[in-house]
C-alpha cells in the first residue's frame, strides 16, 4: 500500500530480525497489552486497516485523511507517511520499547552452550562446498565475500543454541605472494561467549572465516 | 541507547596511528603489533563505560598487488548493537579493524 511508510517498513524488518531473538513469550505478553509495532509486525503480513482501534490509540494528534469515508488527499510526498500533522509534515511514530517478562536467568542452561568444535566443522564444511573451484576476480569476490557470510550466519544459527548473538566475519583475498594476519580480541563473558573460525585455500583464493557467539539474556 | 560509531572510529584510528605509525611490513613483528592494535583498542572502547560487549578484529596485509575482500553479517538486535570498520594504509601494508558491539542488559 502506497500509504506504509519506508521506516515503518524498516522497523518491520528490524523487529522480525529482532523478533527472533527474543524468547517466545514475547508474544503472547505482546498482544494483551496495548497494541505496539513489534506486534503489529508478528500478527499480521499485510498493513492493518484503517478502520480499527488501533488508529485511535496509536494517534497522537489528529490526522487527515484517515477517516474512512473522507475526502481522500492527493498524493503529494507526505503521503509516505502513516501519520501526518495539520501542517502537512509527517510525525514519526516514536520506536514502541517492549518490555519483557524477567525470566531470572543468569546464564545459559546446561548444555546449551557454544560449542566451538561443532561449529568450527560447520564453517570449515560450508567454506570448502562454496569455494571449491572458485577462481579468485576483482568484481565477482566483493558479492561473493558478502553471500559467503550470510550463508555462514545461516548454517551457523542451526547449529548455536537459542539467546546467542552472532558476528560472522569473512576475509577473502587473492592468493599471491603476500602474508596475511588476522587477529581479534573481544570483551565479554569468558565462560558462556565464545568463537570459532575456519580457513581455506586454493590455487587461486583464500579465505578466512569467523564465528563469534555472544549470550544475551 | 546507540552505538556511537563515530566515536569508535576516531579510538581505533588512534590506536592504528600509535602501533603502526611508521613502519614498514616486517613479518616478524605483525603478530606483535595486530595483538598490540587489538588490546589497545579495547581497552580505550572500554574507558567509555558503555554497556557493551566489544568484538574487535584486526587484519593486516603485505601490500604486493593482491585483492582483499572482508565481509561480515551480523545476527543481533539492529536498535542497539552497531559496528564500526577503519581501513588505513602506507606504503607497505593494508590495516582493516572491525569493532562490534553487542549490548548486554544489566
Amino acid at each position: 500500500m502506497a500509504e506504509q511508510s519506508f521506516p515503518e517498513m524498516a522497523l518491520l524488518a528490524q523487529v522480525v530480525a529482532e523478533d527472533s531473538t527474543e524468547a517466545p513469550s514475547f508474544r503472547t505478553g505482546g498482544r494483551g497489552s496495548q497494541p505496539t509495532a513489534p506486534a503489529r509486525g508478528t500478527e499480521d503480513s499485510k498493513p492493518p486497516p484503517l478502520l480499527s482501534r488501533r488508529n485511535s490509540i496509536l494517534s497522537r494528534r489528529s490526522s487527515f485523511g484517515m477517516i474512512p469515508g473522507s475526502r481522500r488527499p492527493s498524493i503529494g510526498p507526505w503521503m509516505f507517511h502513516r501519520r501526518v500533522s495539520f501542517s502537512g509534515l509527517p510525525i514519526l511514530q516514536p520506536i514502541l520499547k517492549t518490555r519483557l517478562g524477567n525470566t531470572y536467568r543468569m546464564g545459559p542452561e546446561e548444555g546449551c552452550k557454544f560449542n566451538v568444535e561443532r561449529v568450527q566443522r560447520v564453517l570449515e564444511g560450508t567454506l570448502a562446498s562454496a569455494l571449491e573451484s572458485t577462481v579468485y576476480s576483482p568484481q565477482g569476490s566483493a558479492p561473493l565475500a558478502q553471500s559467503l557470510t550470510e550463508l555462514l550466519q545461516s548454517r551457523a544459527k542451526q547449529v548455536v543454541p537459542p539467546r546467542y548473538k552472532l558476528v560472522c566475519h569473512v576475509v577473502l583475498g587473492q592468493q599471491g605472494q603476500q602474508s596475511l594476519v588476522v587477529a581479534s580480541r573481544a570483551l565479554w563473558d569468558p565462560e558462556n561467549d565464545s568463537f570459532a573460525s575456519a580457513t581455506f585455500s586454493n590455487a587461486s583464493l583464500f579465505a578466512v572465516a569467523t564465528v563469534h557467539g555472544v549470550y544475551f539474556e | 541507547m546507540i552505538f556511537n560509531a563515530d566515536e569508535a572510529h576516531n579510538i581505533v584510528k588512534e590506536c592504528i596511528e600509535n602501533v603502526l605509525g611508521k613502519a614498514d611490513y616486517n613479518h616478524n613483528k605483525v603478530n606483535q603489533w595486530t595483538a598490540a592494535i587489538v588490546e589497545q583498542s579495547l581497552t580505550h572502547l572500554v574507558k567509555l563505560g558503555k554497556t557493551y560487549k566489544y568484538i574487535v578484529t584486526c587484519a593486516v596485509m603485505q601490500r604486493s598487488g593482491a585483492g582483499l575482500h572482508t565481509a561480515s553479517s551480523c545476527f543481533w538486535d539492529t536498535t542497539t548493537d552497531g559496528t564500526c570498520t577503519v581501513r588505513w594504509e602506507n606504503r607497505t601494508m593494508n590495516c582493516i579493524v572491525n569493532v562490534f558491539a553487542v549490548a548486554i542488559i544489566l
